[in-house]
C-alpha cells in the first residue's frame, strides 16, 4: 500500500513536510521509475509520497525588473511555451524526453532528483541560478551549484520543499547546445554541451560554457571563463590548447550503458573547441 | 479493366476496427475466476549446479498455492524451438533442470492467488548454487580447456552432427567446385570478419499465456504463439498428455518476428492447470523477455574471397561462427540460412565453402527472429561486396547486376544447404531484381550523390550505400498449411485455416485470396484462424510461409468450393458447366446470361434436392521456396564531431510476387527498415562481468521510436511467381537484411571508414573516425 497525502495549499504541504518524513511528489517521471517493482505490481515507495504537482502557488513564472521566478512545478511543457522563458532554457527544453513526459515533469523535480544527465542543470549553471527553498519558518536562496552536492544529493531539508528558481536576466547573443543521447526522444544524455557568449566589438564581452553528464554535476568554471573575457577570436585560437586541458582535468566521466568515458571526455572537449571556434564570431 | 477483384487491393484489414476499438482480445485479457498467477524464479549465475532446492518458506507465504523445481516437475528433454516435427534443434531442455546454464535460466516457479504472493514467495526460495566456471566467449567455446555445458543425455533428433562435448550445438559444410584453385587463381584475397549482435525482438506484448480446464476437463491453452500445432504437440510429449485432451487457441498478438515461435511457457501453465486443477495465467515483464526468452543470435562472420582484377570472384569462403547461447534452439536451422539464403544470390560463384558453426556459452538463448540468419550472412555479404567493388573500380550497381542470379537460372547452393541438411533444387522463375537495383537508385539519387561526401551543415557529411537480398518463401518439402471452408445460406462462408495472424494482417491475406477464386467482395469471408480444435493444421507463422504456403492451400480449397457451386448452378439453371461463371455472388451461364445468385445456391443444397453442404478442404506443402528479392538504399549524415549517425532517407525496392495486399506489404517493409536500422545503430546486450545483462529494460536498451524514423520509401517492383497464389512470395522478413550493411556502406561512402561491427554506436563510429585522423 501507498500512504499519500494530497494538500490544498502549499501551508499545508509544509506543515505535512514538517510533522512527517514524507516524500514530495511533482509530476513522478522520477519517482515511478524508481518505485517500480515486478511487471503488473504497483510500485512501491519507502515513506509516504505528498503530492504538490497540482499547487497553484509553485506552478507559476513571473518576470521581474532583474530576474525571472520560476514556480518549481512548473511542467517542463508549460516552461517552453511561456513567452518570458530565456532561448538558452527553452533550447535544452526542447531535447528533453518526450512530449508526454514534459507535460507533466517538472523543473524542480528535475533539479531535486540531482542526476548527473538532469537536463536543466547545464543551462541553470550557465546562467548563475539559484533556488528558493522554503519551511514553515521562512525562506533561503542557494545558488544552483551549492545545492547540487553530488549525484541524487542536495541540501534540501527534510521539512523544505523548492519553491522557485530564480534566474538573473542577461541576454547572450550566441548560444550553442548539444544533447547527445542514443536517440530523439526520450532518451538520456550521454554528454550535453552548454556555451552561451555575448560579443561586443569583436570582443567577447561574457561567456559561459556547462557540462552535463561528465562528472557528478555539472562541470562549469567561472575563472576559465573569466581568462576568455575580454579576448578576440584571433587570441583565442591560440590558447584553446591549454583551455581544453583545463577543461579536461574536470570532466571526470564513467563508462555505463549509455557510453563510455573515453567517448565522454574526448566528445565534450571536441564540442568545447568547436563552440569556441567556430560558433563564436 | 482490372483482372482482379480483391487482389491488389488495400481492402480494409478485417481487424481493423475491433483493433483500435479495443475490442479484440490478447492473451493478458482474458480473465478466469480463482486463476493461479505464475512468477519465474531465474539463476542469479550464469553457470552453476544446483545442489538444493528448500522452499519452505516460500509455501508459507499466504495465497502461495505451487512451486514447481527440478525435483517435481516431469524430466523429459524437448527443445523449445516450436519447430515441425522431427525438430532440427537439438533436445537440450528440461523444464526445470538440476543446472543453470546463463543468468535468466529458470531454477523455479511460484503459483499463487496474486502475483504479489508469487512475487513475494520467488524471492524467499532457498537456492544451494554450486558455482561452475562460466563461458562467455564462443571463439574459446571449442577449446581443450572449456568447460563443457550440457554434459548429460541431450541429443539430437535428427541426423546432424551434434556435440555438446566440445560446445558445439550444431555444424553444417559445404563444399562446391575446388576453392584452392580458386584462389589461385585470383589476382588478390579479399578477407574480413564481421560481427553481429544480440537483439531482442521487442514485440509490444511480452510473451503471455493461460490455460485452463474447459467443462469436460480438457486443457484450454491461450497463448500469444505463432505456432498453435507445435504447441499442443510440444505440450503433449512434454506433459504426457494426449494431444487430443489439449485445445490450443491463439487470441490477437502484439507481434511476434520470430520471439513467439519460441515454446516455452505454455508448457508450464497446463502443468500448473494440471496439478491444481485451476486457471493459470503468466505474462512476461519486459525484463524477462529480454534475458530469459529469445534472441537473435550473435554471429562472426569470416568472409574470403579470391579476386581477379575485372571483379570477377574466383572462389568464396565464409565461415559463421554462432553463439547459440545457452541451449540449442534454432541452431542449426539460423546457422545454414546464413549460407543458404546468402550464397545462391551470387550463383556465378563456382568454388565455394562454407562452413558455419553453433556452439554453446553461458550467455542468453539464441532462437528465430525475422531475417533468420540471412540478416547476419548479408550483413557479412553486401559489406564485403561493396569492398570488393571499390577495389577493382566497379559501380556497384553494375556489379550486382552482373552477378545476381536471374530467372531461369539457378544455384547449386539450394540443393547442397538446405535448413540443417540438404535443401531442395529449384530454378528462380521470377526475379526482378535488376529492376529493383534501378528504381531504389532512382529514387536516392544515387549518381549525384555517391562518392561526394556532400556536406550538410558545419560537422556533418553524407554517404549513401545500398545492399541487395534474397530471402525464401517457406520451407521447401516442410511447412504445410491447409484450410477449409463451407459455405452459408446467405452466401457467405466460414474460412477457417491453422495460419497465424500475429498482427501481420495474414488473416486479411487468406480472405482476399479465397474471395478472389470465389469473386466475391471480401466481406463475405468468415475468417477464423489458429484453434487447434476448429482449424485444420498449418505449421504457423515463420519462415515467410504464411502468404505463399498458407495461401496456397486457401487458394486450392476455394476452387474446390467453386467447382461445387458451379455443379449446383448446372443443376439450377440446366446450363452446361462449362458456360457457368462466377461473379459477385452469382452463377452467370455466359451464353445466356441467365444468373443464379450464391445464396439460392446455398438455399438449394441445403434444403431443396441432393442435399449437402458446400463444403472442402485442402492442404499445401510446396516443392520450392521462389525468394523474394530487394534492393535498399540509405543515405546518411555522419557527425564527424560525435560519431552520430543520421539516417535521413531510406529505400527499399522489393520484389515479392503479386502484392495481395499492398498496403501490408509495405507495412512489412517498413517494419522492417526501422526493425534493422534499429538494430545496425542502437541495440546491443551488455553484459557485466558476470554475465548479467545489465540494460534488460527499454530505459537502456533503446529502439526506434516515432521521432527517429526518417523518410522511408518502398517501391514494390511488378512481379509474379508463377508457383505462388495469384502470383505471390514472401515479404515478412527480407526488408530487415539491408539496413545494417547499406548504412555501413553508406558511413564508408561519407568518411572513409569501414565498420564491420554492428551497431555503430557513435561512441565507435567516433573512435573510429578519430583513428582514421577525420574529426
Ligand atoms: C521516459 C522518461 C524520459 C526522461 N527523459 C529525461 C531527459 O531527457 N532529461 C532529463 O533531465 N530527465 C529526463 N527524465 C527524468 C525526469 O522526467 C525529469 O527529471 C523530470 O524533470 C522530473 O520531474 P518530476 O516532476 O516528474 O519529478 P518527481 O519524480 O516528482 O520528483 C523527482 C525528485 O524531486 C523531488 N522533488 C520534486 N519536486 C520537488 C520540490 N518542489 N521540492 C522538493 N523536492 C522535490 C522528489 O521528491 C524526487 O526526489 C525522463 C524520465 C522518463 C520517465
Amino acid at each position: 500500500m501507498v500512504s499519500a497525502y494530497r494538500p490544498e495549499n502549499l501551508k499545508e504541504a509544509l506543515l505535512r513536510r514538517k510533522e512527517f518524513r514524507v516524500i514530495p511528489f511533482a509530476g513522478g517521471t522520477d519517482l515511478m521509475v524508481k518505485g517500480r517493482r515486478w511487471s503488473g505490481l504497483a510500485p512501491h515507495f519507502k515513506l509516504p509520497v505528498l503530492f504538490i504537482g497540482h499547487l497553484g502557488e509553485l506552478k507559476n513564472v513571473e518576470l521581474e525588473q532583474n530576474c525571472l521566478r520560476i514556480g518549481s512545478c512548473c511542467t517542463l511543457s508549460y516552461l517552453l511555451e511561456n513567452e518570458n522563458m530565456p532561448q538558452a532554457i527553452k533550447i535544452a527544453l526542447w531535447m528533453f524526453a518526450s512530449p508526454a513526459i514534459r507535460n507533466i515533469g517538472t523543473i524542480g523535480g528535475n533539479i531535486c532528483n540531482a542526476s548527473p544527465a538532469g537536463d536543466t542543470l547545464p543551462v541553470l549553471y550557465a546562467v548563475n541560478a539559484s533556488v528558493v527553498l522554503k519551511n514553515m519558518n521562512g525562506i533561503r536562496e542557494v545558488p544552483i551549484e551549492q545545492f547540487i552536492k553530488g549525484v541524487g544529493k542536495t541540501v534540501l531539508q527534510d521539512d523544505e520543499l523548492l519553491k522557485e528558481i530564480i534566474i538573473p536576466i542577461k541576454s547572450f547573443d550566441i548560444i550553442y547546445y548539444r544533447k547527445i543521447g542514443t536517440r530523439k526522444a526520450n532518451a538520456l544524455s550521454k554528454i550535453s554541451f552548454l556555451g552561451l557568449a555575448k560579443m561586443k566589438n569583436g570582443l567577447i564581452e561574457d561567456i559561459r560554457i556547462s557540462f552535463g553528464a561528465v562528472a557528478p554535476t555539472v562541470v562549469g568554471s567561472r575563472e576559465i571563463e573569466d581568462r576568455l573575457k575580454g579576448k578576440t577570436k584571433k587570441d583565442i585560437k591560440q590558447i584553446i590548447p591549454e583551455i581544453c586541458s583545463q577543461y579536461s582535468t574536470l570532466l571526470k566521466p564513467i563508462d555505463d550503458q549509455r557510453s563510455n568515458a573515453y567517448y565522454r571526455k574526448t566528445v565534450s572537449l571536441r564540442l568545447l573547441k568547436h563552440f569556441l571556434t567556430t560558433e563564436i564570431l | 479493366m482490372d483482372k482482379y477483384l480483391n487482389i491488389g487491393k488495400s481492402v480494409k484489414k478485417i481487424d481493423a476496427t475491433s483493433l483500435v476499438t479495443g475490442a479484440e482480445k490478447f492473451t493478458s485479457d482474458f480473465k478466469f475466476e480463482n486463476t493461479l498467477y505464475i512468477v519465474i524464479l531465474y539463476s542469479p549465475h550464469s553457470h552453476a549446479e544446483i545442489m538444493n532446492i528448500d522452499t519452505t518458506k516460500a509455501e508459507n507465504i499466504e495465497g502461495v498455492v505451487d512451486i514447481l523445481h527440478y525435483k517435481n516437475v516431469p524430466r523429459v528433454l524437448h527443445t523449445t524451438a516450436g519447430q515441425g516435427y522431427p525438430e532440427p534443434s537439438p533436445y537440450d531442455t528440461y523444464l526445470f533442470d538440476k543446472k543453470v546454464r546463463f543468468v535468466g535460466d529458470r531454477v523455479a516457479l511460484v503459483a499463487a492467488n496474486t502475483k504479489e504472493a508469487a512475487v513475494q514467495a520467488k524471492d524467499k526460495i532457498k537456492v544451494d548454487y554450486k558455482v561452475l566456471t562460466p563461458l562467455y566467449n564462443p571463439e574459446k567455446a571449442m577449446e581443450n580447456s572449456a568447460q563443457q555445458i550440457h554434459e548429460d543425455d541431450e541429443y539430437a533428433k535428427i541426423p546432424v552432427k551434434y556435440r555438446p562435448d566440445i560446445n558445439l550445438a550444431a555444424e553444417v559444410e559445404i563444399t562446391l567446385g575446388d576453392i584452392k584453385k580458386g584462389f589461385q587463381k585470383a589476382d588478390f584475397i579479399e578477407e574480413h570478419i564481421y560481427r553481429t549482435q544480440y537483439a531482442s525482438h521487442c514485440a509490444i506484448e511480452p510473451h503471455a499465456a493461460a490455460s485452463f480446464f474447459d467443462e469436460r476437463g480438457r486443457l484450454v491453452i491461450i497463448s500469444s504463439t505463432q505456432v498453435p500445432f507445435h504447441v499442443r504437440r510440444i505440450v503433449s510429449s512434454v506433459l504426457s498428455i494426449p494431444a487430443g485432451m489439449i485445445r490450443v487457441i491463439k487470441p490477437r498478438i502484439g507481434g511476434g518476428f520470430g520471439g513467439k515461435q519460441e515454446v516455452f511457457l505454455e508448457p508450464l501453465v497446463s502443468l500448473v492447470t494440471w496439478r491444481n486443477k485451476r486457471p493459470a495465467k503468466i505474462i512476461l515483464s519486459r525484463k524477462e523477455v529480454f534475458v530469459s526468452s529469445r534472441t537473435r543470435h550473435p554471429t562472426r562472420i569470416r568472409m574470403k574471397t579470391g579476386v581477379e582484377n575485372d571483379g570477377t570472384i574466383t572462389s568464396l569462403e565464409m565461415d559463421g561462427l554462432m553463439n547459440a547461447g545457452a541451449y540449442g534452439s534454432h541452431s542449426l536451422t539460423v546457422l545454414s540460412n546464413i549460407g543458404a539464403k546468402v550464397l545462391p544470390i551470387f550463383n556465378k560463384i563456382e568454388n565455394i565453402h562454407f562452413i558455419g558453426r553453433s556452439v554453446y556459452t553461458n550467455l542468453p538463448i539464441g532462437g528465430a527472429y525475422r531475417g533468420y540468419g540471412a540478416t547476419q550472412g548479408y550483413f557479412a555479404f553486401n559489406q564485403h561486396m561493396d569492398i570488393i567493388a571499390r577495389k577493382t573500380n566497379q559501380d556497384i550497381l553494375e556489379f550486382f547486376k552482373r552477378w545476381h542470379i536471374q530467372e531461369g537460372e539457378t544455384s547449386n547452393v539450394f540443393k547442397a544447404l538446405g535448413e540443417g541438411k540438404e535443401g531442395v533444387d529449384q530454378i528462380i522463375k521470377s526475379c526482378k531484381l535488376d529492376e529493383c537495383i534501378d528504381r531504389g537508385a532512382a529514387a536516392i539519387n544515387w549518381y549525384n550523390k555517391r562518392g561526394k561526401r556532400i556536406k550538410s551543415g558545419k560537422d556533418r557529411v553524407k554517404g549513401v550505400g545500398m545492399a541487395v537480398a534474397m530471402q525464401g518463401s517457406g520451407i521447401p518439402k516442410i511447412d504445410m498449411g491447409s484450410a477449409s471452408m463451407k459455405m452459408n445460406e446467405d452466401g457467405s462462408f466460414n474460412l477457417l485455416v491453422g495460419a497465424t495472424d500475429l498482427g501481420t494482417g495474414s488473416d486479411t491475406i487468406l480472405a482476399q485470396i479465397a474471395s478472389e477464386v470465389l469473386r466475391i467482395p471480401v466481406e463475405k469471408i468468415i475468417i477464423l484462424s489458429s484453434d487447434t480444435d476448429l482449424t485444420p493444421f498449418d505449421v504457423g507463422a515463420y519462415a515467410s510461409s504464411t502468404t505463399y504456403v498458407s495461401g496456397s492451400a486457401v487458394e486450392k480449397c476455394a476452387r474446390k468450393i467453386a467447382e461445387q457451386i458451379i455443379n449446383v448452378a448446372s443443376n439450377i439453371l440446366k446450363s452446361k458447366k462449362e458456360n457457368l461463371l462466377l461473379d459477385m455472388g452469382k452463377v452467370i451461364d455466359i451464353r445466356d446470361k441467365k444468373a443464379v445468385s450464391f445464396e439460392e445456391i446455398s438455399l438449394y443444397s441445403l434444403y431443396e434436392q441432393d442435399q449437402f453442404q458446400i463444403q472442402s478442404q485442402a492442404s499445401h506443402v510446396s516443392s520450392e521456396s521462389p525468394p523474394p528479392f530487394i534492393a535498399q538504399f540509405v543515405e546518411v549524415e555522419v557527425d564527424i564531431k560525435t560519431g552520430r549517425i543520421y539516417v535521413i532517407k531510406f529505400v527499399s525496392a522489393v520484389d515479392c510476387g503479386q502484392p495481395i495486399h499492398p498496403k501490408l506489404v509495405e507495412g512489412q517493409v517498413e517494419g522492417s527498415v526501422v526493425n534493422g536500422i534499429s538494430y545496425a545503430l542502437w541495440e546491443d546486450y551488455l553484459f557485466d562481468s558476470k554475465g548479467r545483462m545489465t540494460n534488460n529494460r527499454f530505459w537502456d536498451y533503446k529502439i526506434y521510436t516515432a521521432t527517429d524514423i526518417p523518410e522511408i520509401e518502398t517501391i514494390v517492383v511488378s512481379s509474379y511467381e508463377e508457383t505462388g497464389p495469384f502470383g505471390a512470395k514472401s515479404v515478412g522478413e527480407i526488408a530487415i537484411n539491408g539496413p545494417a550493411p547499406a548504412i555501413a556502406n553508406a558511413i564508408y561512402d561519407a568518411t572513409g571508414v569501414r565498420l564491420f561491427d554492428i551497431p555503430f554506436t557513435p561512441e565507435k563510429v567516433y573512435k573510429k573516425i578519430k583513428e582514421a585522423g577525420r574529426t
